[in-house]
């Protein structure tokens, strides 16, 4: 895949997501939460761990790969995003990514990053959903950024694309965004530790190692 | 004794064995793990499942690194919340020791660079103090320009370079 300047623009415009997921039914999203938890003074209800797919949970793995240490990668089809260690480890964690459409793919690097970001839906997402509100403060809890916002920046330009929390915790492992990587709230703050401003970011359609054997071209990254 | 850190120990005592040259003391302090066979996304050796208070438990859920701005040993607000997560974490499980490795990446020459990276490990080591981390069971360590990491821009190479890793120790070094 090309990374044309079209891209950057459509990664511009697909921006963050009232995700498209249904939602479950009210007692079964209640399910997703446990209690609360505080950060920074804002109290947030914490997710149920116990309810949520292993695979989907941060974990220290094994990664191949010639990445150095310090940089994050997405692998968009398999829904997980990698923070490389030492060693040939990562930390994985599991992520929701754009629905078809609204994915975006490229380098860029985090160049900006916020606490309990506010968030204000762009023009084109409040022409397709003409209900959403002009701004949604920060550290309310209907911001579907949640506690942190990481924002990828390409040369210096905003790409419109970010990593971030989410209301949604069910949609972690799926394709459900408008075109941002979004991560269980608990993960969100943790990233955002272990990523100083100027960390490396490269997404991905999939990362080599994962390639569909047909499909190794498709592997290399995108420039 | 996790396995994670046996395989240090291990790798250690080898390399203690073999290296012989001030140069490699650095790579003592850490020594890199035994070559890593299987597959990308096969849990990591020692994270098969983390038990609270292991080695494993502090590199997964609190984090070991905190990072600096340019020719700056200053704590900003992220790296003081690691710290505090680092200082509760230790408060918590108090057979363990730490030692804080500072490193340098920035303007200057190598002496300027060995006496930041120390600057930066002995201002983690003062704030965790502050949140109640016993100093007898600390000690600090700069190491200048070492171990760099290499291969990407140098913006995204020199903030990570720019850091203060804590490593859990189960006793002191020798001196």
């Amino acid at each position: 895949m090309v990374w044309t300047r079209r891209d950057i623009l459509l990664g511009g415009l697909a921006l963050l997501g009232t995700g498209a997921v249904r939602k479950p039914a009210f007692a079964q999203a209640a399910s997703y939460f446990t209690g609360t938890a505080a950060d920074n003074g804002v109290t947030f209800r914490a997710t149920n761990f116990a309810k949520i797919d292993r695979q989907w949970q941060r974990q220290v793995v094994k990664y191949f790969s010639s990445e150095p240490i310090g940089t994050v990668v997405v692998d968009t089809r398999h829904h997980f995003l990698y923070l490389i260690m030492e060693n040939k480890t990562a930390i994985r964690y599991g992520v929701g990514v754009g629905r078809e459409g609204f994915k975006w793919f490229g380098r860029a690097t985090i160049d900006s990053k916020s606490l309990w970001p506010r968030w204000t839906p762009p023009p084109e997402m409040r022409k397709r959903h003409p209900e959403l509100p002009e701004f949604v403060a920060g550290g309310s809890p209907k911001n579907p950024l949640g506690p942190r916002a990481m924002y990828l920046h390409r040369d210096g330009v905003d790409t419109g694309y970010r990593f971030h929390g989410t209301l949604e915790p069910w949609s972690i492992g799926k394709d459900a965004s408008s075109g941002c990587i979004r991560m269980f709230n608990e993960d969100a703050i943790d990233l955002y530790q272990r990523c100083p401003i100027g960390t490396a970011v490269q997404v991905l359609p999939h990362i080599a190692d994962q390639a569909p054997a047909a499909e190794v071209s498709q592997a290399t990254p995108v420039e | 004794m996790s396995g994670y850190t046996r395989r240090l120990a291990a790798a250690a005592m080898l390399l203690a064995l073999t290296a012989c040259t001030t140069t490699d003391i650095a790579s003592v302090e850490e020594p890199p793990a035994a070559p890593l066979t299987g597959q990308t996304n096969d849990p990591a050796p020692g994270f098969e499942s983390v038990k609270a208070g292991s080695e494993e438990d502090f590199i997964l859920n609190v984090g070991r690194r905190i990072y600096f701005t340019q020719d700056s040993a200053k704590l900003d607000s992220v790296a003081m919340t690691t710290l505090d997560n680092q200082a509760a974490w230790l408060n918590r499980n108090p057979a363990w020791l730490i030692k804080l490795q500072g490193f340098a990446d920035d303007s200057g020459s190598v002496s300027k660079m060995k006496s930041l990276s120390q600057q930066r490990a002995d201002a983690a080591m003062v704030y965790l103090a502050s949140k109640g981390v016993d100093p007898k069971r600390m000690w600090a360590k700069g190491y200048g320009e070492d171990r760099e990491v290499r291969d990407c821009t140098e913006r995204s190479c020199k903030v990570q370079n720019r850091r203060v890793v804590a490593n859990l120790r189960t006793e002191p070094d020798a001196t």
